[in-house]
């Protein structure tokens, strides 16, 4: 026991002495600190890796400041960010439904911001108290393996009733709602427009047709371009892109009516003090027409906002789809208690694919 | 005074007869604390509080509540087993080749045994559906089979025990080359079957090693994170749902308390290793002089085991060829026309990250590497304060999933007194800590082999504990020592989740870059660049090699004058 003892204590001094050592260093580092507005910017972004450098080139261009990134996805972002929050390591978050920005907002982790472009904006994709800015939206589609389709001699499926359909029994991929806001705006959008009962019924009878829950929301489009499922539920920007790969895959979208993501950015609360003008004018800029419109040349096909910006060729304009009129605050606060009756009804049925 | 103070008083005055043997003590106590434990601390800490600060244990109820959680957590354990069992055997098969029969191509046979872990894992979960997925090259292009379900538990079973062998490979060929021959000379000249010596001799003298390699293997299938993400279908997996309750759920303290749960399993086996096996050790290194080592070179032997290995290398070649391949070609899956155009792409893009990489292991490897012969040295020839929980601690991290490795490490590090997120110093930290294991068990099973009263001889000659560690213990447990070092180098180049959390935009690495670029479809791109990673690692590993061997090794010496 003894002997336990005063290990305890030998480590606890060792631990003690250490930390004098490192606070002395710490304090020295907060005092360089410039007050001055840096030329550099510290962004999380939620966007393709591949996509990513397309805006910040133009943006330096444009304004002369350097965006230096860390790519993660829109959940690690939001799990960043919350362990970060005595201690911030970037000052904007770039990209991700919106979903997670709503989250992020309630655990008081973004600084809001209205930028005089959200004029340009419509009200509706808009959050009241501008904690986030929209920057695209992205209508829920299906991806199609063309040459499935063609040998089997079946028609594109056209509502989310078709995807009940017998003939396609395992040949649907879809993200868990669990792990993907793809997946969740599927989950929302079907509970908006059906209620929640039926929805859920409807989740149920879907499983059967299921032949993977993906982890991320973009996985089931590629898993389509690989022939590892005849449709794939996914985001349009994200089922257009194995077709540019050269994957033998097509588009089509529920005429009965679909849901849509906002992409959003915002500010993060407490960020490196240096950067937050510069963040402010990134905030614009990716707003702006200009910022828009590098969606039309960087084969992101994303859905600018803007409505004064151009509508990349391809992409099909989201007014001219059926979308409903997704409640995005309302799909925020029941997403907890849907998600786990979703893996309620799903792992009654069957288990977790 | 009772005993236990006669023997900690005891203990106390052997230290002090050696000053910096006890600073050395001290310092990897002090840096294991705040590396490994200090970490730990804070993710439970935060796991059982609630956002305002107070504590709570209703997270952890509800989570044991949860059946589904206690399924995966079953699923997590029986995959590791299977996976750890078959891993094993395949290791020892290929480390008893190489050390113990004249085979040919042994080089060849060698970079097979590791190659499976000088690529991201994921890699070979692509390759998977390649070959046998529904449009799979051998499932449908050759057997014409149109609808094989390659996702589940048996495609993890494959994948985990193909990507981790090499560690058990790695642990058993370091323990086999320690094991004196003589012995096994003495019984076959005896009259004994090699069949018998074998069973008699050989195997009871690498169970430590055998053991250590299960224990290695059953806790990284435990924190495996991309294999089951990718292939695991059907059966889900405790790494895999954590990371699904963190960032897709929001919850960061559930998905803390699951991975929490993951180190259970790990303890356990921990610590049944430690106290069963503790005794199985037999001594054969006694510094007497032995013969040439004697290999076994029957046919009858040589051949089945070098067919074994050879079907086994013909696997690895298949699905690591799959990924060269996809790095030639323009399309994966759609148009095999030959290019060189994923390579200009990665060479004018992604240097940056790569030389990062490169860096970053390259700081951490000689570290890793020492310290982790310098535990493994202390734990099992010293006696010390401390002593159970330096070897207990060191093995922490590696059992946590990568990505709560990450998070408690931004938990400990972002804040006064250890401001470190956002430096190299903070990746470097946790490939050091992270990577210890294998060449602590390594070095742990080799020492087992070796008299202590070699390094006795050394002191009582008035070499000090430094001394006789570099000239005397290090030569002999050098196949460890390489080992050990080969791992952290590759692990560090190739380590994914347990930095996703912790990169900065100043160091972002490569393993990063080839994640996203799976995401937009781009695999022959994410397959240049991890072949540009195999070509470095290669390089590497011969260098380490070269390093290695230039290490004095005590044996060679006395057999030289032996036939001298």
């Amino acid at each position: 026991m003894r002997n336990k003892f005063i290990t305890t204590v030998a480590v606890a001094l060792g631990v003690a002495f250490l930390m004098t050592g490192c606070t002395k260093k710490a304090d020295q580092s907060a005092e360089g600190a410039a007050v001055e507005q840096s030329k550099e910017l510290t962004m999380y972004c939620a966007l393709p890796e591949t996509e990513i450098p397309s805006y910040l080139e133009a943006f330096k261009k444009d304004t002369g400041i350097t965006v230096n990134f860390v790519r993660l996805s829109a959940g690690e972002i939001l799990s960043k960010i919350q362990v970060e929050k005595n201690n911030p390591q970037a000052s904007i978050w770039y990209g991700g439904n919106c979903d997670s920005f709503i989250a992020a907002a309630n655990k008081d982790l973004l600084e809001p911001y209205r930028s005089p472009e959200l004029a340009n904006i419509p009200e509706n994709y808009q959050d009241p108290i501008g904690n986030w800015s929209p920057v695209y939206v992205g209508a829920l589609a299906f991806a199609v393996d063309k040459d499935w389709f063609a040998t089997k001699g079946l028609e594109y499926p056209h509502s989310w009733a078709d995807l009940l359909k017998p003939e396609f029994e395992g040949q649907i991929s879809m993200a868990h709602p669990g792990s993907s806001g793809t997946a969740y705006t599927i989950l929302a959008t079907m509970v908006q427009m059906l209620g929640e009962e039926e929805a859920m019924t409807y989740m149920g009878e879907l499983n059967k047709n299921i032949r993977q829950y993906t982890k991320s929301g973009s996985a089931p489009p590629k898993n389509v371009g690989l022939g590892e499922a005849a449709i794939g539920l996914a985001f349009s920007h994200d089922c257009l892109k194995p077709a540019v790969q050269g994957y033998p895959v097509e588009v089509s979208f529920a005429d009965d009516g679909t849901g849509y993501e906002i992409g959003a950015i915002a500010l993060i609360k407490n960020g490196p003090e240096e950067e937050v003008e510069s963040a402010k004018k990134f905030i614009d800029w990716v707003l702006s027409k200009k910022g828009q419109d590098v969606y039309s040349t960087n084969s992101s096909f994303r859905l600018p906002v803007n409505s004064n910006a151009v509508v990349p060729e391809g992409a099909i304009n989201i007014s001219d789809l059926p979308v409903i009129d997704y409640d995005f605050l309302w799909a925020g606060e029941n997403r907890t208690r849907l998600i786990e009756k979703f893996t309620e009804v799903i792992a009654a049925k069957e288990n977790l694919k | 005074m009772n005993n236990r103070t006669k023997d900690f008083l005891w203990k106390l005055k052997m230290l002090r007869q050696e000053p910096v043997l006890v600073l050395l003590i001290f310092i990897l106590l002090a840096a294991l604390s705040i590396f490994v434990i200090f970490p730990l601390v804070m993710i439970i800490r935060y796991s059982i509080t609630t956002e305002d600060g107070t504590y709570t244990i209703q997270t952890i109820i509800d989570v044991i509540k949860n059946a589904s959680y206690r399924l995966t957590f079953m699923n997590s354990v029986k995959l590791g087993v299977i996976a750890a069992g078959i891993a094993t055997v395949i290791g020892y098969i290929f480390a008893f080749t190489i050390t113990r029969t004249e085979v040919p191509c042994k080089g060849f046979l060698k970079t097979m045994a590791t190659l499976p872990i000088i690529s991201p894992p994921f890699v070979l979960s692509l390759s998977i559906i390649f070959l046998f997925g529904r449009k799979g090259l051998i499932t449908n292009g050759i057997l014409g089979i149109t609808d094989f379900n390659v996702y589940g538990m048996h495609s993890l079973i494959l994948v985990q025990s193909l990507s981790f062998f090499p560690i058990a490979y790695l642990t058993l060929s370091g323990i086999l080359e320690a094991i004196d021959s003589s012995v096994e000379d003495a019984a076959l000249n005896l009259g004994a079957s090699r069949w018998k010596i074998f069973w008699t001799v050989t195997f009871p003298l690498s169970l430590p090693g055998i053991f250590s390699a299960l224990l290695l293997v059953f806790i990284q299938s435990l924190q495996d994170f991309s294999n089951p993400a990718v292939i695991g279908g059907g059966y889900p997996t405790l790494g895999v749902e954590a990371y699904r309750v963190i960032t897709g759920m929001y919850d960061l303290r559930t998905g803390a308390i699951l991975s929490i749960m993951l180190l259970l399993p790990s303890l356990a086996a921990f610590l049944l290793q430690k106290y069963w096996v503790s005794g199985k050790g037999f001594v054969t290194v006694t510094g007497k002089p032995s013969q040439n080592r004697t290999k076994i070179d029957q046919k009858h032997i040589v051949i089945p085991l070098f067919t074994v290995c050879l079907m086994l290398c013909a696997v690895i070649i298949l699905f690591y060829g799959t990924v060269i391949v996809g790095a030639f070609v323009k399309v994966w899956g759609i148009d095999y026309s030959f290019t060189f155009d994923h390579f200009r792409y990665v060479l004018s893009v992604g240097l940056k990250p790569l030389k990062n990489a490169i860096l970053l292991a390259l700081a951490a490897t000689p570290i890793a590497g020492l310290t982790g012969m310098a535990i493994a040295f202390l734990t099992v020839r010293k006696k010390f304060i401390g002593k159970g929980y330096m070897s207990l601690s060191a093995m922490l991290t590696f059992a946590l999933p990568g990505s709560v490795v990450g998070i408690s490490y931004i938990l400990a590090f972002n804040d006064k007194p250890f401001l470190l997120t956002g430096t190299a110093f903070i990746l470097i930290c946790v490939f050091v800590f992270r990577n210890l294991p294998v060449g602590i068990e390594g070095a742990k099973s080799a020492l087992m082999q070796i008299d202590p009263s070699l390094e006795e001889a050394s002191i009582n000659m008035g070499a000090n504990s430094f001394q006789t560690f570099f000239h005397v213990t290090l030569p002999l447990i050098k196949g460890a020592f390489f080992s050990g070092l080969v791992y952290s180098f590759v692990k560090s180049m190739t380590a994914v989740s347990a930095i996703i959390f912790i990169v900065s935009a100043r160091w972002n690495v490569v393993t990063t870059r080839i994640f996203s670029l799976f995401e937009v479809s781009q695999y022959s791109d994410a397959a240049a660049y991890i072949v540009i990673m195999i070509l470095v690692i290669m390089a590497a590993i011969y260098v380490l090699n070269f390093l290695v061997n230039l290490i004095n090794s005590p044996q060679k010496t006395a057999k030289k004058t032996v036939k001298g």
